[in-house]
């Protein structure tokens, strides 16, 4: 479904990604760890072809992304759904406008059809009561649902979540994690999801991935990660102060 | 480099000052490039580049909503205009000649500098403050990865109705000035409203006027495409966007006024008057 091979990206000075490659299999969900900073969420951001790496190729389904022009490019963003970590929702439109947007503004649906749609996917999300609000009366958790379900709302092949539960308390985190497995399961819908939240990333993962210096240095099953030999991997999950991770970093300090 | 040569030290900064310079009108020019490609091929396509409502939201905004304040400092401006012009034409027993020199004067130049000026202040902020806000809380991207093309969606409607808009509000502003100016001839020298309006009439040609609305057309599409830019290349958060904001202002009056000057000589050699 996914594919990046050999990607490179830096941002001034600063290599983010550094010969990055992953392969995610259709209806999997993946979730990507890494630190805060580590470029999780400029991963995403490359298969949408909203940044462009320095090198290597990107691939969505048989498209090269990397090589697509923006027209072409538009069309296969449509096949995608993202949710951003602070949910981008338009603040001037209320929430039936926000998640009708993409069904407006791409598809030839009547207005019936469309309401009909939107019904379904806030319904869905269990936000149907609030279509007449704007995004400032919602809160974080009620966002985050409005964002998954406008993300949903062309049907896409593949979901995109940037910190799905980040910021919320412990139960709407969960809410927000049975969610998305349901809608994963129940539409069969591929999901990269990338976050350093333990409980969400063990929750939603059918297959984990590590992040670590521009590289993908473990990847797994769950079950399997957790026992990961790695020692970044172990001191990530056990998020203790000793080891490679902080190592690394006052290196990189005292080096400056 | 820290021993350069003072002159030298001088000369890099004008050519990065140069360089940048021609880096930002490049960007313009090819954001309503692609501003137009990316509209010429929604209708290309059969399909509406955007929703009439978001098109007369931005007129009403823009156009309407401005007519109270450019058609008052217009107003005061044509006032001012005819009392001092009309002093000094006093002496000479010209006064006569103040309701075709207001005309004119505001017809070809002022009607369309000032609503540039104005506009660019009033409609060119909010426009960068409005959507370097959507840029960074992520909503411009969220619009991009939905597979909308931004600059169709967020700015052709903005730029088509700043460019119709702004020949109408030049016209606000031609006839509150030259209203103004006729209340001073009644009051101060005793040119009747007819006789006003007859020499208002004599003294005003189509050429006078053409060039002033052609120049609104083309102030509209400056002020709305350097407000879009600025907004949707808003770096830094918040800071970021009140930065831009007031460079949007700045970048855009110096633009209007430069562009008029360059607009007068071009078309005085062309059509020497």
């Amino acid at each position: 479904m996914v594919e990046l091979r050999n990607v490179d990206m830096q941002f001034e000075e600063k290599k983010v990604l550094d010969g990055f490659s992953l392969k995610v299999e259709p209806q999997e969900r993946l979730v990507i760890m890494g630190q805060s900073g580590s470029g999780k969420s400029t991963v995403l951001r490359l298969i949408l072809g909203i940044l462009r790496p320095a090198a290597g190729s990107i691939f969505f389904k048989r498209f090269e992304i990397t090589r697509l022009q923006r027209r072409k490019l538009q069309r296969i963003r449509q096949h995608m759904g993202m949710v951003y970590q602070y949910s981008a929702l338009l603040s001037s439109r209320n929430v039936r406008d926000n998640v009708a947007l993409p069904l407006e503004e791409l598809t030839d649906k009547s207005r019936s059809e469309i309401d009909k749609i939107v019904d379904e996917k806030l319904d869905l999300v269990g936000m149907k009561d609030t279509k007449d609000l704007l995004p400032e009366e919602l809160s974080g958790g009620m966002r985050k649902r409005i964002a998954l379900a406008r993300a949903l709302v062309l049907e896409p092949e593949l979901i995109l979540l940037d910190e799905p539960s980040a910021g919320l308390d412990p139960v709407i985190a969960s809410v927000i994690d049975e969610l998305i497995i349901s809608l994963s399961e129940k539409s069969k819908v591929t999901s990269i999801t990338v976050t350093h939240e333990m409980d969400t990333a063990f929750r939603i993962g059918t297959r984990m991935a590590m992040l670590y210096q521009g590289k993908i240095i473990e990847e797994a099953e769950p079950e399997k990660f957790k026992q990961s030999k790695n020692p970044v991997v172990a001191q990530f999950l056990s998020g203790s102060t000793e080891g490679p991770i902080l190592e690394g970093s006052l290196d990189a300090i005292t080096k400056k | 480099m820290a021993n350069a040569h003072p002159s030298l030290a001088v000369a890099q900064e004008i050519g990065q000052v140069g360089r940048n310079f021609l880096r930002e009108v490049g960007g313009v020019f090819w954001f309503i490039v692609n501003t137009f490609e990316e509209t010429l091929e929604r209708i290309r396509r059969g399909r509406v580049p955007f929703r009439a409502a978001s098109f007369f939201r931005h007129t009403e905004r823009a156009g309407v909503d401005s007519v109270p304040l450019v058609g008052l400092v217009s107003f005061f401006l044509g006032l001012t205009m005819a009392l001092l012009t009309g002093y000094q034409l006093q002496r000479f027993g010209t006064e006569r000649l103040i309701p075709g020199l207001v005309a004119i004067a505001f017809t070809r130049e002022l009607g369309p500098l000032i609503t540039g000026i104005m506009l660019a202040a009033r409609i060119g902020a909010a426009f960068t403050a409005e959507l370097g806000t959507m840029q960074v809380s992520e909503e411009v991207e969220a619009i991009e990865s939905m597979g909308i093309g931004p600059l169709r969606f967020l700015v052709a409607p903005r730029m088509l109705a700043l460019f119709l808009l702004m020949p109408c509000l030049s016209t606000v502003s031609n006839i509150a000035a030259i209203f103004a100016s006729s209340l001073i001839c009644k009051a101060y020298f005793s040119i009747a409203f007819p006789y006003f309006l007859d020499l208002v009439k004599d003294s005003l040609l189509i050429r006078d006027i053409i060039p002033g609305i052609l120049k609104s057309f083309l102030f509209g599409l400056l002020i709305s495409a350097i407000a879009c830019y600025r907004g949707l290349t808003v770096k830094g958060g918040a800071a970021g966007v009140g930065t831009s904001t007031t460079s949007s202002v700045v970048t855009a009056v110096t633009t209007v006024i430069g562009f008029d000057t360059l607009y007068n000589i071009v078309y005085t050699v062309f059509f020497p008057t």
